[in-house]
C-alpha cells in the first residue's frame, strides 16, 4: 500500500463522520435559509425574505446583542481565569494535581446536569450563593452591607451576570493549554529575571504575557467561537430565556424556538447562517489585528 | 572606575537533592579578578555549585562570600553577579538592545545611562551592528555574545559562566574562547567558568577548579595541574589523549615501581626508540601535525606526524623517571 493510500485509509473514518454529521447539514441548513419550511411540508423558495424578516424582529435584535454582550464579557473574563488558574498551578507543590483536577471537572460535566446545579445555587431564597450572601444580614433578606443580594433568576442584568458566571468555571480546556504553555517556556528566562531583579509583576508583563501571547490569541479566537454557542444550555435550563421577555434569550435558544416550537425551519436556518457570517466575520478582523501587531513582535525559535 | 574587591570564597559548602549529594563540601576560593575554571564530567556539581553561588538554589550548609559580603542567605538579585547560561536564555521576544537592557530596564535606571552602556557593552563584544536584530536572527555564536553583553551591562561583582561555549560548534567555540579570555583581560572582574571540557579548562583558566562526585579534587594553576596531579582522577580528565596508566608490573620493564602502585606517563612522554622495551603498534590516528599511536602494553603515544610508525610493525619504547607519575593502586592519591 502506498503512503497517500494509507494515509487517505487513516482519515476516512474521521471524513466520513465530519461530512456526514457537519458538512452536510450545514450544506442543508445553508440551503434552507433560502426557504419557507415548518418540517412537515416541503420547503418552499423564498430567497432573502428570511434574512428581511431578521433584520425587522426585533426578538433577533435582542438575541443578537445579548450573544455579543455576552462574548464581550465572557470571553476576557474566561481567558484572564484560565491564565490565572495555569500561573497559580503551575509550579509543584503539595496538592497540586487535586487543585489541577478541580479547575478541569466542571468543563467535563455534562452539560444539562451543570445547569441544573446552578439552577439550585442561584435559587434567590434557598440557593447557596444568597444564602452565603444574607449572611449576618441586618433582615432576612438583605446581606451585611444593607442591600438585597442578586435576584439571580428574575432581574435581567442578575440573570446575564448569572450566565456569565456559569461561563467562567468551564475553562478547563484553557486552563490545560495555558498550563503546558506555561510549563513549556525556559526555567532559564526566569533565573535570569530572578538574577536580574525583576519583580513578579515585571516578570508577568515582560516574559510571560509576551511569550504566551500566540496562545492566548489563539484561545480567544476558540474561545469566542465557543461562547457564542455556549449559552444556549444555561439559557434552556436555568433561565428559560428570561427573566421575560427575553433577557437571556441568546441566538442558539432564538433558533431552537423558532426551528423546533415555532417550526420555522427556514427562517431558524437563515439565523444560523447570519451568527456564522457574524462569528467569521470577528475572527478575521481579530487576525487582521493580530497580524498588524505581530509584525512588531515575532517570535522565532 | 574604583570597584570594589569582589573575590568568590566558599566554606564547607553542601547540597543535596533527596537522597542525592550534589555538593559534599566544598572549599573553593576565586580571588578578586581573577578567572576560575570549574571543570569536571557530567554530573560532578559544578553547575549546581554555581546555581549555589547565583542563589538560585540555597545551601544545605557552608557559607558563600562575595567580596566582604556574606551572601549565603541573601537573594540572588541582591548577590550582584551576572549569570551566562548554556541556553544563552535571550528573550525570544525583545531586541538584542532590548535584551541587553533588561538588568537595567527592570532596575530602572535612567533612559540615557541604558542607552549608554548598552552602547558600550555590546561594542565590547562586538554586537553593535545588531542591535535591532531579535535572537533568532541570530548566529549561536552571535547569540553568546549578546549574552555576555547583557552580562557586562550590569558591571556586577562577580560573572558566572555555565558552559557558555558548549551550544557552539567547534570554531565558534575557540574564537570565542579567545574572546572571553580577551574581555576577562578588560573588564578585569571575577569570573566563575564552569565547563566539561577539560581543553577549556586549560586553555581559559588563570587557575582551574577540578571537581568529582560534588568535590573538589584540586585547584591550581594549568601549569600545576597538568605536570603534578594530585590524584588519579586530576590526571586522567586533564590532556589529549589521557594519561597511561600501568599496573606496577606492566611499568617494570620500564621504570621501577614498588607493589601497589599505579605508573601514570603522558602519551608525549612514551618515546619511540630504536632500541627500547618492544611493542607491537596496534592503530596510529593522525591528527594533522601529529600522531596517536596506540601500542599493545595498554600504551598510547604521541608523535610528530613525520615520526609516526607503520601500523603492525614492532617498535622499541622508553620512558624516561623523570616523567612519570606515581599513584596509590587503592585511593588513587599521589605518590612523590
Amino acid at each position: 500500500m502506498t503512503d497517500r493510500r494509507q494515509v487517505a485509509l487513516m482519515l476516512a473514518p474521521y471524513l466520513v463522520g465530519v461530512t456526514a454529521l457537519v458538512a452536510l447539514p450545514a450544506l442543508v441548513t445553508f440551503g434552507l435559509a433560502f426557504t419557507e419550511y415548518d418540517l412537515l411540508r416541503s420547503p418552499s423558495f423564498v430567497g432573502l425574505d428570511n434574512f428581511r424578516d431578521l433584520a425587522n424582529d426585533d426578538i433577533f435584535g435582542i438575541a443578537l446583542k445579548n450573544s455579543l454582550v455576552f462574548a464581550a464579557i465572557a470571553v476576557p473574563l474566561r481567558l484572564a481565569g484560565a491564565l490565572g488558574l495555569a500561573l497559580l498551578l503551575h509550579r509543584r507543590f503539595t496538592g497540586v494535581g487535586l487543585y489541577r483536577s478541580a479547575g478541569v471537572v466542571p468543563t467535563i460535566v455534562p452539560e444539562i446536569a451543570y445547569g441544573l446545579v446552578w439552577l439550585w445555587l442561584f435559587n434567590p431564597l434557598y440557593g447557596p450563593i444568597n444564602l452565603l450572601l444574607r449572611w449576618h444580614g441586618d433582615s432576612p433578606t438583605t446581606t451585611a452591607w444593607g442591600v438585597q443580594p442578586p435576584q439571580w433568576l428574575t432581574h435581567p442584568n442578575d440573570a446575564r451576570a448569572a450566565i456569565i458566571i456559569m461561563s467562567l468555571f468551564t475553562i478547563g480546556e484553557g486552563f490545560v493549554i495555558l498550563l503546558v504553555t506555561r510549563q513549556g517556556l525556559p526555567a532559564e528566562l526566569y533565573e535570569l529575571a530572578a538574577i536580574e531583579d525583576a519583580t513578579a509583576w515585571g516578570v508577568f508583563r515582560r516574559i510571560t504575557l509576551p511569550l504566551m501571547a500566540p496562545i492566548l490569541l489563539l484561545l480567544f479566537a476558540r474561545d469566542l467561537i465557543f461562547s457564542l454557542q455556549w449559552t444556549f444550555i444555561p439559557a434552556l435550563v436555568v433561565t428559560d430565556g428570561g427573566p421575560p421577555p427575553y433577557s437571556t434569550t441568546y441566538v442558539p435558544l432564538f433558533v431552537y424556538r423558532n426551528a423546533f416550537e415555532y417550526l420555522r425551519y427556514g427562517y431558524a436556518a437563515s439565523a444560523t447562517l447570519l451568527m456564522f457570517v457574524v462569528t467569521a466575520l470577528i475572527i478575521w478582523l481579530q487576525w487582521r489585528i493580530v497580524r498588524r501587531w505581530r509584525a512588531g513582535f515575532a517570535v522565532g525559535g | 572606575m574604583a570597584r570594589p574587591v569582589s573575590g568568590i570564597v566558599l566554606e564547607g559548602v553542601r547540597k543535596r537533592f533527596g537522597d542525592v549529594v550534589a555538593l559534599d563540601g566544598i572549599d573553593l576560593d576565586a580571588a578578586d579578578e581573577e578567572l576560575l575554571v570549574v571543570v569536571g564530567p557530567s554530573g560532578c556539581g559544578k553547575s549546581t555549585l554555581l546555581r549555589c553561588i547565583a542563589g538560585l538554589e540555597a545551601v544545605d550548609e557552608g557559607v558563600i562570600r562575595i567580596g566582604d559580603r556574606d551572601v549565603t542567605q541573601i537573594r540572588p538579585a541582591a548577590r550582584n553577579v551576572s549569570m551566562v547560561f548554556q541556553s544563552y536564555a535571550l528573550f525570544p521576544h525583545l531586541t538584542v538592545r532590548e535584551n541587553i537592557a533588561f538588568g537595567l530596564v527592570v532596575r530602572e535606571e535612567p533612559k540615557a545611562e541604558v542607552r549608554a552602556r548598552v552602547a558600550e557593552a555590546s561594542l565590547l563584544v562586538g554586537v553593535d551592528a545588531l542591535l535591532e536584530r531579535r535572537p533568532y536572527e541570530l548566529s549561536g555564536g552571535e547569540r553568546q555574545r549578546v549574552a555576555l553583553a547583557r552580562a557586562l551591562v550590569r558591571r556586577p561583582d562577580a560573572y558566572l559562566l555555565d558552559e557558555p561555549l558548549s551550544n557552539l560548534d567547534a570554531g565558534t567555540r575557540v574564537e570565542m574562547r579567545t574572546e572571553l579570555r580577551r574581555l576577562h583581560r578588560e573588564v578585569g572582574a571575577t569570573m566563575l567558568h564552569v565547563t566539561h571540557d577539560q581543553v577549556e579548562a586549560l586553555t581559559l583558566g588563570d587557575r582551574i577548579a577540578v571537581m568529582d562526585a560534588g568535590r573538589v579534587r584540586q585547584v591550581g594553576t594549568p601549569d600545576e595541574l597538568y605536570q603534578r596531579p594530585q590524584d588519579r582522577f586530576v590526571a586522567a580528565f586533564l590532556g589529549t589523549p589521557a594519561m597511561n596508566f600501568l599496573s606496577a608490573e606492566a611499568a617494570r620493564p620500564f621504570v621501577p615501581v614498588r607493589e601497589g602502585t599505579v605508573l601514570g606517563v603522558r602519551a608525549e612522554h612514551v618515546q619511540l626508540v630504536p632500541e627500547g622495551v618492544g611493542a607491537r603498534v596496534d592503530i596510529v590516528e593522525v591528527a594533522g601535525s601529529e600522531a596517536f599511536v596506540h601500542l599493545d602494553r595498554g600504551l598510547v603515544a604521541k608523535v610528530p606526524a613525520s615520526a609516526r610508525p607503520v601500523e603492525g610493525t614492532h617498535v622499541g619504547l622508553a620512558i624516561d623517571q623523570a616523567d612519570t607519575h606515581l599513584f596509590d593502586e587503592d585511593s588513587g592519591a599521589r605518590i612523590e
